[in-house]
């Protein structure tokens, strides 16, 4: 049969993967021997954007016009009463006033986004971990209002939640001191870390955070998205300049512009397009005084959540030494998730911590807790803990989450006296490596670099997308597909994210369907041939003498 | 059998129709207006060339000195 061919070939190349984990292995050994040998090979690793065919794009700008035109119909029954409208309408009285609602953003929620929301807010009522339970629930007015039918669908497989290293779990002995900690110190601190609610857990947390990063010193705040724009107001200020990557954050973009300063925007992990930014401000200084810019702060993410690509961090470092700017890290998605042994880009890279300035990260994703870390030297956390808007207003982390971090960082590290940890770092990158290459195999076009998580499916055509979640939760996959505002609009895509608690079987199971889907959808529209042999570029670092 | 084959096929051919144009994301009446519409200009299409098209062949041939 079809399956276990494919199988036959996989295994060859699962053991040719068994390899590459090893040779991988090696080149970092190697990497520690030659500082300059580390950096180079790690840069010759290529990310693919692949454009697609001509034909696909036409047919997405088909899809969007004819869907735009019934919009406008639809617009234009509701305007003359014809049909009877859902949303929000304008009172009689404020009709002479500059109009509300019919921007495009407003549009596009009405005529595009209500007819395919069956697709998003799924109410999920089990722990979110490798497999969920979802609610049924049905639309008896095209998607304007739901019901629950009372149903549960068991043992949905779940691609969706950022859980890369499992401990979304909630088994009664992996969360004793949980427990524990829980019955001392309550739930609710009540407070925030600079009034009363610094606690003793609290100040342990920060300890071990700088202990796992290699960093002096780290402060912890109770939320991710308020420890990015509620930290860079205090670290740069009117006169100062921000070179911010195109597909940034929401949250490092809200803390850019509320800190005041001038933001320059460089192309997407384009080197050539930031050394040229940072000549111009070092040459020609603030706009129109050319008095030297104060402080200048180059912002980047670790993996970019949309495109699964991984920032070139060892090409940074060396434009910021040479032009004198600081760098700011956002290690949201890669902490945990990437590295050997899981520290994050500075470990994948080879970088020593302390050339990174700020190094920032969030709890959400790797360690299954909520809440946001700001790590450096010494002086900046002693800074921002006076400083900071967050650690003056901000609640301080409740403690239970504060004791999930520790028990989920004291695992990855090691330090709770299991292997538990690095099985689980290791078995995440071996789940990469086999989805992103089989996925490659069946001829999808994927974005992004061979060793983060997430791994965007392009599907680009509006039905398509609506179509594919529906088709993969009636086969038992809970698939997260993301269209016009978090994407360019002709690239809408289904992001996978994977975990170390998904077993091979449930990958399987995975690609099976996709298959399938694929098929029925006609998704599989790659050019490029996949061949399953080793890169020739790990071949070229045997020689001998390098 | 054959005929439930075709008819298997048929309709794959027209949920591909569907999703490329985005009408499956369009309620029944929508998609029937969009297809009423399609088939009306392509009916009258086909019938303008019935029509016209012995006249611009017998012009394109007289051109082109094959037939007087």
């Amino acid at each position: 049969m079809a399956r276990t061919a494919a199988n036959g070939s996989l295994k060859t190349h699962l053991n040719q993967n068994g390899l590459k984990l090893e040779d991988v292995n090696k080149t970092h050994k190697r990497e520690k021997n030659g500082p300059g040998t580390g950096v180079a090979s790690r840069q010759y690793k290529q990310e693919s954007f692949e454009q697609a065919p001509m034909y696909v794009a036409v047919m997405t700008y088909l899809g969007y016009g004819i869907v735009t035109l019934f919009g406008y119909l639809r617009d234009f029954l509701r305007a003359v009463e014809l049909e009877r409208c859902h949303v929000a309408q304008e009172k009689e009285e404020q009709k002479d006033f500059v109009p509300l609602y019919q921007d495009f953003e407003n549009f596009y929620t009405r005529n595009l986004y209500m007819r395919v929301r069956d697709n998003w807010n799924r109410p999920i009522c089990s722990l979110p971990g490798p497999v969920f339970d979802l609610m049924e629930r049905v639309s008896d007015d095209y998607n304007w209002t739901f019901r629950l039918t009372g149903r549960t669908i068991h043992n949905v497989i779940n691609t969706g939640s950022y859980n890369y290293l499992g401990f979304a779990e909630n088994s009664a002995d992996f969360l004793k001191t949980v427990a524990d900690v829980t019955c001392q110190y309550g739930v609710g601190v009540c407070s925030t870390r600079q009034e009363i609610g610094n606690l003793g857990i609290h100040e342990e947390l920060d300890k071990l955070v700088a202990n796992f990063l290699g960093v002096e010193s780290s402060m912890t705040f109770g939320m991710g998205f308020a420890t990015n724009s509620m930290n860079i107001p205090a670290l740069v200020g009117k006169g100062c300049l921000i070179l911010s990557d195109e597909l940034n954050h929401t949250s490092l973009i809200l803390g850019a512009r509320l800190s005041g300063a001038t933001i320059r925007v460089f192309k997407h992990n384009n080197m050539l397009s930031l050394e040229k930014m940072l000549r111009e401000a070092v040459c020609s200084g603030q706009p129109r005084t050319h008095r030297p810019w104060r402080k200048i702060l180059i912002m980047v993410e670790g993996i970019y959540s949309m495109e699964g690509s991984v920032v070139r961090l060892s090409e940074i470092i060396a434009l910021k030494k040479k032009y004198k700017a600081y760098l700011y890290l956002d290690e949201a998605h890669s902490i945990g998730a990437v590295g050997p042994s899981g520290r994050g880009v500075t470990e994948l890279f080879d970088v020593d911590p302390a050339d990174v300035d700020v190094m920032m990260g969030t709890f959400t994703k790797s360690f299954g807790a909520a809440g946001g870390y700001i790590a450096g030297k010494k002086e900046l956390v002693d800074y921002l803990r006076s400083h900071s808007h967050s650690a003056a207003y901000g609640t301080a982390m409740s403690p239970p989450v504060t004791q999930q971090i520790i028990r989920a960082m004291k695992c990855i590290m090691g330090n709770d006296g299991t292997t538990e940890g690095i099985r689980r770092v290791r078995q995440l990158a071996e789940n990469i490596r086999y989805f992103r290459a089989r996925l490659k195999e069946m001829g999808y076009i994927i974005y992004g670099s061979d060793d983060s998580p997430v791994v965007p499916v392009l599907l680009y055509m509006p039905g398509k997308v609506a179509a594919f979640a529906r088709e993969m939760l009636e086969r038992k996959v809970g698939v997260v597909v993301v269209g016009f505002p978090a994407t360019p609009i002709a690239e809408a895509r289904a992001r996978f994210c994977l975990s170390a608690s998904h077993t091979r079987e449930m990958l399987n199971q995975v690609l099976h369907h996709l298959n399938e889907v694929g098929d029925n959808l006609c998704l599989k529209i790659s050019q490029q041939k996949y061949s399953s042999q080793p890169d020739l570029y790990n071949e070229a670092n045997f020689e001998p003498d390098s | 059998m054959a005929l439930g084959d075709y008819w298997k096929q048929l309709s794959w051919f027209y949920y591909q129709y569907l999703l490329v144009t985005a009408l499956y994301m369009l309620e029944p009446w929508e998609r029937t207006v969009f297809n009423s519409l399609l088939i009306s200009v392509a009916g009258m299409a086909v019938y303008t060339g019935y029509v016209f098209m012995p006249q611009h062949i017998m012009a394109i041939l007289h051109y082109f000195e094959v037939v007087q």
